[in-house]
């Protein structure tokens, strides 16, 4: 019985042995039942959007009406190519071309045409006039993109000769940069989709509203009364991306921003009363006074010699309607 | 002398058992059962200890086989078609008017490609794998949103509207915040899985080595007791037995040895130059990416053109990515393409200056031109040296990779069924070997 005993024993232990071997040789990894669970699908942000990044602050300065601030032009226009010398446009002038801040993406403004792939549109051919004025030549200017919050910056670290760029003029502006008089008289108002039901800013009450990172557009939002919830971007065609895809409700800024965005989409609309008055300056270095008198001598001369309504009427005059009266020039002195 | 008692009555009690068992341990026949059965379970511990221990070497390199090797290239393809897309889309639409057919085409074979890498990847994973925020699953989830913004933004510029740019930018935003770190992620991963299967399948053999000395040791006192007590020298079984045993110790051994050597050589002329080669590589995208990104920011891209310094810094500084590359190479092809990519770098770098000055100067168009253009010697012509030149140094470092686990897995080939084999006739020679002698008891 002993040799039973043994014998069944080693049989059945080559047995487990080889069941054992055969067993590690086939350590697949057998797959988990389920899939992750529950799948998020956000759309994405574009690069920098999303809630205010400083509270935005309401008008601290009071300076008075902020249109009536600018230098009375002391001289006649000199003549193109002729600068005085030691003065700021004699300093453009050897450098070879006018720097000028622009956008990039707001259609007849500022705007990048998918064609030619050049900027062009009202604020372009504006800085075109003054460059025409310095050089003799409307093509002597160097063109520099720049977000809204970038404009009072790259003036300031003399990045850029001035600025063109639906920008309005406000009193805490007038702390840190000279406006030329008033080139452009917009409102700020309210896209929406056609089909949203709302009516206006005061029907837009804890609804998303978008406008540009430090423009005047993103405090007015967060000032107004009915309590939007302010989202700022870097270029108003950000807004529109938003929009469509549903990440926001509503648009709010200056009219002529936003006709240039219905263009772009027509199942949106300019909807509600204005909700603040806009008024376009070109903005440049505090110091350089002679500049501005000159820029503004030059719009007075855009103004007489309409120059000023066929800007108008090749930009604007299919989206808004017929040229108004341009905006009067007031000074402060 | 007293045989188990199988005559007695049926189920003794416990204690009547146990005394029966000692008094049979203190006989030689008693002794040469439990000899029996120790030799039967260290022959059985030791052949699947060990048979296991071969094994997970060969899982480790079969994994370096068919799963993480392939895996970590299907990472890098993954990263590359992806930055690749990226840029070349960028710079369809920073051309201005219809984008060139070229460029469109080389798009779609990006996209076709980073999708074609990421089924590979994404079939080689369970699905707990994709667990929402890992790489694999921002990769799958987003790559299709990433393409119909492009789509959308293509659209949109052929009927003229700048809204066209703001979703292109999305689109970028898209790609550099989301999908490039996530491939960058998978990459490592990928990579760190290819180091770890390397060292599991390149350790020195310390388990099978301790192993079959131990079952040689109890072999050899098994033997000496037989010999003491039955008086006979040899003992066929025993042979047999210690024979194969040994047999099993030194296949083992020299199994093993064999491969770790095949492995160290997987890294060293493989898969270390891959990864330098890769992250090179991986530079050199972002470069390209950074270039046209500056010009399409147009006057605020100040950003991208500082990360194109610190990358191309990176890239080709005297202790570089490209210099790692050269002074690791150990093959004379390699190195000979790692210099022409490290020449072909040195142009772009210097056409990329003139850009920037052009740019600068204010002549946007002529910039965009020497970036985009397809000139022999603009920016995209250079840019294409660098990067099939490191293709070529990554093809073929890959492939030394691939053939070094290939010889280590050969090497490795009918290990577990020879020692499990050997277990087995090691068991059964000396319990035979045994049991004859333990019939001369009766």
């Amino acid at each position: 019985m002993t040799s039973g005993w043994t014998g069944r024993t080693v049989l059945g232990t080559i047995a487990a042995l080889t069941c054992v071997l055969a067993l590690a040789s086939c350590t697949a990894t057998d797959g988990g039942v389920g899939a992750g669970g529950d799948v998020r699908a956000e759309p994405p942000l574009p690069a920098g959007a999303g809630a205010p990044s400083s509270e935005p602050k309401p008008p601290s300065t009071d300076c008075g009406d902020p249109t009536a601030q600018s230098s009375r032009p002391t001289q006649a226009l000199p003549s193109p190519g002729q600068m005085p010398t030691g003065s700021t446009m004699a300093r453009i002038h050897a450098s070879g071309k006018l720097v000028v801040g622009v956008d990039q993406n707001t259609y007849q403004f500022g705007y990048r045409d998918p064609f030619t792939g050049e900027i062009e549109g009202f604020d372009i051919d504006m800085a075109r006039a003054i460059a025409q004025a310095i050089f003799g030549n409307p093509n002597s200017i160097q063109l520099k993109i720049l977000t809204s919050g970038q404009r009072i910056p790259a003036l300031q670290a003399g990045d850029v000769d001035i600025v063109i760029r639906t920008m309005s003029i406000t009193c805490d502006r007038l702390q840190d940069v000279a406006f030329s008089s008033v080139y452009y008289e917009a409102n700020q108002r309210v896209l929406v989709k056609k089909n949203s039901g709302y009516t206006g800013i005061d029907s837009l009450g804890g609804k998303k509203v978008c406008a540009t990172e430090g423009s005047t557009s993103l405090a007015n939002i967060a000032e107004a009364e009915s309590d939007p919830v302010p989202i700022q971007v870097q270029d108003w065609t950000d807004c529109l991306v938003l929009l469509q895809q549903n990440q926001v409700d509503a648009i709010s800024t200056d009219d002529t921003i936003l006709i240039g965005l219905a263009a772009q989409d027509p199942f949106t609309e300019v909807v509600g009363a204005p909700v603040d008055s806009e008024p376009y300056g070109m903005a440049m270095p505090l110091a350089e006074d002679d500049f501005v008198q000159f820029v503004n001598a030059v719009l007075e001369r855009m103004r007489a010699d309409g120059s000023w309504k066929s800007i108008y009427d090749k930009w604007l005059a299919n989206l808004i309607g017929p040229a108004p009266v341009p905006p009067a020039a007031r000074y402060r002195n | 002398m007293s045989a188990p008692a199988t005559t007695e009555s049926a189920a003794p009690d416990r204690e009547a058992r146990t005394t029966e068992l000692t008094s049979l341990a203190r006989t030689t026949p008693g002794v040469l059962i439990i000899l029996t059965a120790v030799l039967i379970v260290v022959g059985i511990v030791v052949g699947i200890v060990t048979a296991l221990s071969v094994q997970s070497r060969s899982t480790a390199l079969d994994n370096l086989q068919s799963r993480s090797g392939p895996l970590s290239v299907a990472a890098q393809d993954i990263y590359r078609s992806l930055s690749d897309a990226d840029a070349t889309a960028n710079s369809a639409f920073l051309s201005g008017g219809l984008e060139p057919t070229t460029l469109r085409a080389r798009y779609e074979a990006d996209i076709a490609q980073a999708e074609s890498a990421l089924s590979v990847a994404v079939a080689a994973r369970e699905p707990g794998d994709l667990t929402d925020g890992s790489p694999l699953a921002t990769l799958s989830n987003q790559l299709s949103v990433y393409t119909g913004i492009v789509e959308t933004a293509r659209a949109l510029n052929h009927q003229g509207l700048p809204v066209g740019a703001a979703y292109q930018r999305e689109a970028s935003n898209l790609m550099r915040t989301q999908l490039l770190p996530a491939a960058q992620d998978l990459y490592r991963a990928e990579t760190d899985q290819v180091a770890a299967d390397q060292d599991d399948a390149a350790a020195f053999p310390v388990v099978e080595l301790a192993l079959g000395l131990l079952a040689l040791a109890v072999l050899v006192v098994a033997q000496v007791y037989l010999r003491r007590h039955t008086n006979r020298v040899f003992n066929i079984g025993m042979l047999v037995a210690t024979g194969a045993a040994l047999v099993s110790l030194v296949w083992v051994v020299a199994a093993t040895l064999g491969v770790s050597a095949n492995v160290e050589d997987s890294r060293d002329r493989g898969s270390t130059q891959v990864d330098v080669l890769a992250q090179a590589r991986i530079a050199t995208l972002t470069a390209r990416a950074d270039e046209t990104l500056t010009l399409v920011a147009r006057g605020s891209g100040a950003e991208f053109e500082k990360h194109y310094a610190s990358t191309a810094a990176h890239l080709a500084g005297d202790d570089g990515l490209l210099r790692q590359a050269l002074s690791l190479a150990t093959d004379d092809g390699v190195r000979e393409r790692i210099q022409s990519a490290i020449d072909s770098q040195q142009a772009w770098h210097e056409i990329h200056q003139e850009i920037r000055k052009t740019d600068e100067d204010g002549n946007f168009t002529m910039a965009v031109q020497m970036v985009t253009g397809t000139d022999a010697d603009g920016a995209a012509a250079q840019f294409d040296l660098v990067d099939a030149d490191l293709r070529g140094a990554l093809e073929t470092t890959t492939r030394t990779f691939t053939d070094e686990v290939g010889q280590a897995s050969n090497a490795i080939t009918g290990t577990v069924a020879g020692v499990a084999l050997l277990a087995v006739l090691m068991a059964v020679g000396a319990a035979v070997g045994i049991w004859q002698r333990l019939k001369e008891y009766r």
